[in-house]
């Protein structure tokens, strides 16, 4: 980790189920209140729908079902982040359980044997949390799941 | 509430207005432009005239219309969505390829303002099924791409396992859209 990550950043702390996690602040657009979420057939992995926010429609992805080990049920919130696809950028959204936080802290290295999609921790109070690579997050969630559909043809 | 969405945040989208038909399938809705749908044709209607056919590689397709020298191929949509089974009541057919895809109801013609592309996160198979979403009754709504139902790959292992020859039929219980 280089000394300009070490650097104190800011954060925003998410709340999904009895969790607890951060992402970089400068990836972050905004935090949008319930919305209808839309739903059609599709086979990406750990997408759930889009919602339609200031004239725009953003892809939702169930963070939940990776981080916490269950889907989400009630989207109170969508924090709503900028994501590289390829070359291009779009938004895009994470159901939340509460409303977040802002935060500054230093970004420690994480522990050894964490996935690839934690970057690393910060400090807030007693809590060490875990800080969120959403473009990691989604690339092994799919990952995974290609692996699991794998599994499944050749049992 | 009414939104209208941001073609701009969109990049390049289909501008004209198109007249597309609204459709279901196992409670799904659904969007085909009407100029990509030859006729409407009841599944009843249907019921005497199609072959059936074994084909284990491509089992959204068990049936084929005699329509023409080489037949039209009959696409179950609940399959090729992955959707759950239902009882399709019409069929779709067509104009630009060999191909009638069954669904459960015809809602209603509607005016469609614009086609807005598939967002990049969706990377699976949809990239082939939808043209992209409309946004039609305060509701995101795939549109379908009619060349997405059958590749020309399937269409070549289809040809390889259909009939040779096929029965002249009359159609029966058809609508133009």
């Amino acid at each position: 980790m280089s000394a300009a990550d070490r650097s104190a950043k800011s954060f925003v702390l998410a709340q999904l189920g009895d969790r607890r996690f951060a992402l970089p602040a400068d990836t972050i657009v905004e935090l949008a209140p319930s919305l209808p979420l839309h739903h059609f057939p599709h086979t990406s992995p750990l997408l759930v729908g889009v919602i339609v926010r200031r004239a725009r429609i953003v892809p939702v992805f169930d963070a939940a079902s990776v981080l916490v080990g269950k889907r989400s049920s009630a989207h109170h919130f969508y924090l709503v982040a900028r994501r590289d696809v390829g070359k291009a950028s779009e938004l895009s959204a994470i159901p939340v359980d509460a409303e977040c936080e802002l935060t500054s802290a230093e970004l420690l290295p994480s522990e050894a044997g964490r996935p690839r999609y934690v970057r690393g921790r910060i400090a807030v109070g007693e809590e060490l949390i875990d800080v969120l690579d959403f473009e990691s997050l989604v690339s092994e969630a799919a990952a995974a799941e290609q692996g699991g559909n794998r599994q499944e043809g050749a049992g | 509430m009414s939104v209208a969405l941001d073609s701009r945040a969109h990049g390049r989208r289909d501008r004209r207005p198109e007249q597309m038909i609204l459709f279901s399938i196992a409670r799904q809705a659904f969007l085909i432009a009407a100029e990509a749908v030859k006729e409407i044709r009841s599944t009843d209607g249907l019921a005497g005239v199609v072959v059936e056919f074994e084909n284990s590689q491509i089992p959204k397709v068990r049936h084929l219309i005699p329509s023409g020298p080489r037949g039209r191929y009959v696409v179950s949509g609940c399959t090729h969505f992955h959707l759950p089974a239902t009882r399709p009541t019409l069929a779709l057919m067509l104009r630009q390829f060999r191909a009638a895809v069954l669904v459960d109801s015809v809602e209603r013609m509607a005016e469609v303002p614009a086609v807005y592309p598939l967002p990049l996160a969706f990377s699976g198979e949809e990239r082939i099924w939808y043209r992209g979403l409309a946004y039609l009754d305060e509701h995101i709504i795939p549109v379908v791409q009619p060349g997405g139902f059958l590749t020309r790959e399937e269409f070549d292992r289809l040809g390889a396992a259909a009939p040779a020859t096929l029965p002249e039929v009359e159609p029966q219980g058809s609508v133009q859209p």
